[in-house]
C-alpha cells in the first residue's frame, strides 16, 4: 500500500544539538501512529517536520505525493494536514465559531454561510455545539482542545497531527478529548499522535513508535510493543510509564 | 448559575477625565469672552495655524501608522539584508533630534537635489524647490515611523509563537497570518503606546514652525512679534495645545475600552 507520509533520513540540528539523527518512517493512508519517548527524544520535532513548522537540515519528507520543498508546496501540504497543539493555540480574539471558520474563509474561500455550517457541524461532532459564540478564554482546557480539533478538521485534512494533545489538560478532561480522537480514528483518518496515552494506543493505534536520542528505537503494533518489547531502551521506558 | 456565562457589559460608563477637558475648554471660552482683548484677537489670529497643526499631525500620523508597520515587519524579517537596512534606519533616525531632521528635509534635502541636478544636468532636479508643509509631513513621518516601528515590533513579539504556528499550520501564508491572527491581537496590546505616540507627535508638530510652516506655534510667534504681549499669547497657545492633547488622550482611552469589550 502506498504511503501518504514518507519520511526519509531526516536530520535536524538546533544549533549544536543533533535533534533528529536520520529518521525514516512510512505512514499508510488511514493508519494511526502513536509516537512515545522521553522528553528531548525528538518526537515533537519529528511531528513538526511533517508540516514543516520545523525546518529540517537533511533528508526528504513527502506528504500525499507532494515533497516539502518550495513555499508553495509547504502551504499546499499544510492545508491537507491538520495540527493540534499541546497548548491549543486557539485565536483568543475570535469567538469559537470564528476560530473554526477563519481558515475556511481565507484559504478555502468558502462563503460565510457555508463556513459557518461546516463549523457548526464540527462543533456538534466534538460535542460542544452550544459554545459557538463563546470566546476561547471562557472555555475549559478540554473544551478548548476540542475546538482546536474542530478548527483543524474544518479544512478537511487528509492527515491529522497531534502534538501531546492531552498533556496540558486536567485529568478529568483528558477523556473527552481522547473520545473525539478515537472517533476520528474509527472514521479512518490518518493520524500521527505524540502522546503517552497508552489507553488510546491500545484502543486505536496501528503502530507505536518509541523514539530516543533523535532515533526511532523500536516500532510495533501496540500490544506487541507494550507486552513484548525487544529493545532494552524500550523496556526501560515502558517500566516508567506503564 | 452556569459557569460560563458571558460577562455582563457595563452599558454606561463615564470617563471622569472628560471633566478636565471641559475645564480647559471653559477656561479658553472665559478668556475669549470676558477678556476679548487680547485673547479673542489671539485666537482669531492663530485660527489658521490651529488647522495647519491638526492637518499636519493627522496626515503624518496616518502615514506613520502604515510605514511604522512596514518597518516593523522588515525588522522581523528573516532576510538579513531587509533586517539590516531597517535596523540601521531605526537606529540612525532615533539618534538624531527631530528638529535637526526637519531642518534637514526642508533646507538640506532640496539643496542636495539641486546639486545633483547641477552635476548631472537634470533640469527638473536643478529647479527643485521644497514645499514647506509637504517637507514637514515627510520629516515627521520619516522620524516617527522609526519610533512607531518599535511599538509595533514589541506588540507583535508579545503574541505567543503558538499563534503564528497555529495559523501557518492551517495553511495561511505569513501575511494572512499577520493580518487575521497576529495584528488584531497586537493592536490591543499597543493601543496605549500608539496613543502616546500620537500625542507626542501632536506636540512635536510645533517644531515645524522653524521650517516655514505657519502652524499654531509660528502664528503665536508672529502675534507676539507684532503686539509684544508674550504672556497672554503663550497662555493661549499652551491652552490650545492642551485641549488637543487632552482630547486625544480621551479618544485613546475610549478605543482601549472598546477593544477590551470586544473580547
Amino acid at each position: 500500500m502506498q504511503s501518504i507520509i514518507s519520511i526519509q533520513n531526516v536530520h535536524k540540528y538546533f544549533g549544536q544539538v543533533h535533534a533528529l539523527k536520520g529518521v525514516s518512517l512510512e505512514v499508510s493512508k488511514g493508519e494511526v501512529i502513536l509516537i512515545i519517548g522521553p522528553s528531548g527524544s525528538g518526537k515533537s520535532t519529528l511531528l513538526r517536520c511533517i508540516n514543516r513548522l520545523e525546518e529540517f537540515d537533511e533528508g526528504q519528507i513527502t506528504v500525499d505525493g507532494i515533497p516539502l520543498d518550495t513555499a508553495e508546496n509547504i502551504n499546499a501540504v499544510r492545508t491537507e494536514v491538520g495540527m493540534v497543539f499541546q497548548q491549543f493555540n486557539l485565536f483568543p480574539h475570535l469567538s469559537v465559531l470564528d476560530n473554526v471558520t477563519l481558515a475556511q474563509k481565507v484559504i478555502r474561500k468558502r462563503s460565510k454561510a457555508e463556513a459557518e455550517e461546516t463549523a457548526r457541524k464540527l462543533l456538534e461532532k466534538v460535542g460542544i455545539p452550544e459554545k459557538a459564540d463563546y470566546f476561547p478564554g471562557q472555555l475549559s482546557g478540554g473544551q478548548q482542545q476540542r475546538v482546536a480539533i474542530a478548527r483543524a478538521l474544518a479544512m478537511n485534512p487528509k492527515i491529522m497531527l497531534f502534538d501531546e494533545p492531552t498533556s496540558a489538560l486536567d485529568p478529568e478532561m483528558i477523556q473527552e478529548v481522547l473520545d473525539v480522537m478515537l472517533n476520528l480514528a474509527k472514521e479512518g483518518m490518518t493520524m500521527v499522535v505524540v502522546s503517552h496515552e497508552i489507553g488510546f494506543a491500545k484502543a486505536a493505534a496501528d503502530r507505536v513508535i518509541l523514539m530516543d536520542g533523535g532515533l526511532i528505537i523500536e516500532e510495533a503494533p501496540p500490544l506487541e510493543l507494550f507486552n513484548y518489547p525487544k529493545e532494552e531502551r524500550t523496556k526501560l521506558f515502558l517500566s516508567k510509564v506503564l | 448559575m452556569e459557569k460560563n456565562v458571558l460577562p455582563a457589559r457595563k452599558s454606561r460608563y463615564f470617563d471622569r477625565w472628560w471633566i478636565l477637558v471641559a475645564a480647559v475648554v471653559l477656561l479658553i471660552l472665559l478668556l475669549v469672552f470676558l477678556i476679548p482683548k487680547p485673547y479673542k484677537d489671539i485666537l482669531l489670529f492663530v485660527r489658521n495655524g490651529i488647522w495647519t497643526t491638526i492637518y499636519i499631525t493627522i496626515i503624518s500620523f496616518l502615514l506613520v501608522l502604515v510605514f511604522g508597520l512596514l518597518v516593523a515587519l522588515a525588522r522581523l524579517s528573516k532576510s538579513m539584508v531587509v533586517k539590516g537596512v531597517s535596523t540601521v534606519y531605526v537606529e540612525v533616525v532615533r539618534g538624531i533630534p527631530m528638529m535637526v531632521q526637519l531642518i534637514f528635509w526642508y533646507f538640506a534635502f532640496p539643496a542636495l537635489i539641486q546639486n545633483i541636478g547641477d552635476a548631472l544636468n537634470i533640469y527638473s532636479f536643478r529647479e527643485y524647490n521644497a514645499e514647506a508643509i509637504s517637507m514637514a509631513i515627510l520629516g515627521l513621518t520619516f522620524g516617527y515611523s522609526a519610533y512607531m516601528s518599535e511599538v509595533y515590533r514589541a506588540g507583535i513579539q508579545s503574541i505567543s509563537k503558538g499563534q503564528m504556528e497555529a495559523a501557518r499550520s492551517l495553511g495561511m501564508n505569513y501575511f494572512q497570518a499577520m493580518r487575521h491572527v497576529i495584528l488584531p491581537q497586537a493592536v490591543r496590546v499597543i493601543l496605549p503606546p500608539v496613543g502616546n505616540e500620537f500625542i507626542t507627535l501632536l506636540k512635536d508638530s510645533s517644531l515645524v514652525s522653524v521650517v516655514a510652516v505657519a502652524d499654531m506655534t509660528r502664528r503665536g510667534r508672529e502675534y507676539q512679534a507684532a503686539h509684544f504681549i508674550p504672556i497672554q499669547t503663550w497662555i493661549m497657545i499652551a491652552l490650545l495645545y492642551l485641549v488637543m492633547t487632552l482630547l486625544a488622550a480621551r479618544l485613546v482611552t475610549y478605543l482601549e475600552r472598546r477593544s477590551r469589550m470586544e473580547r
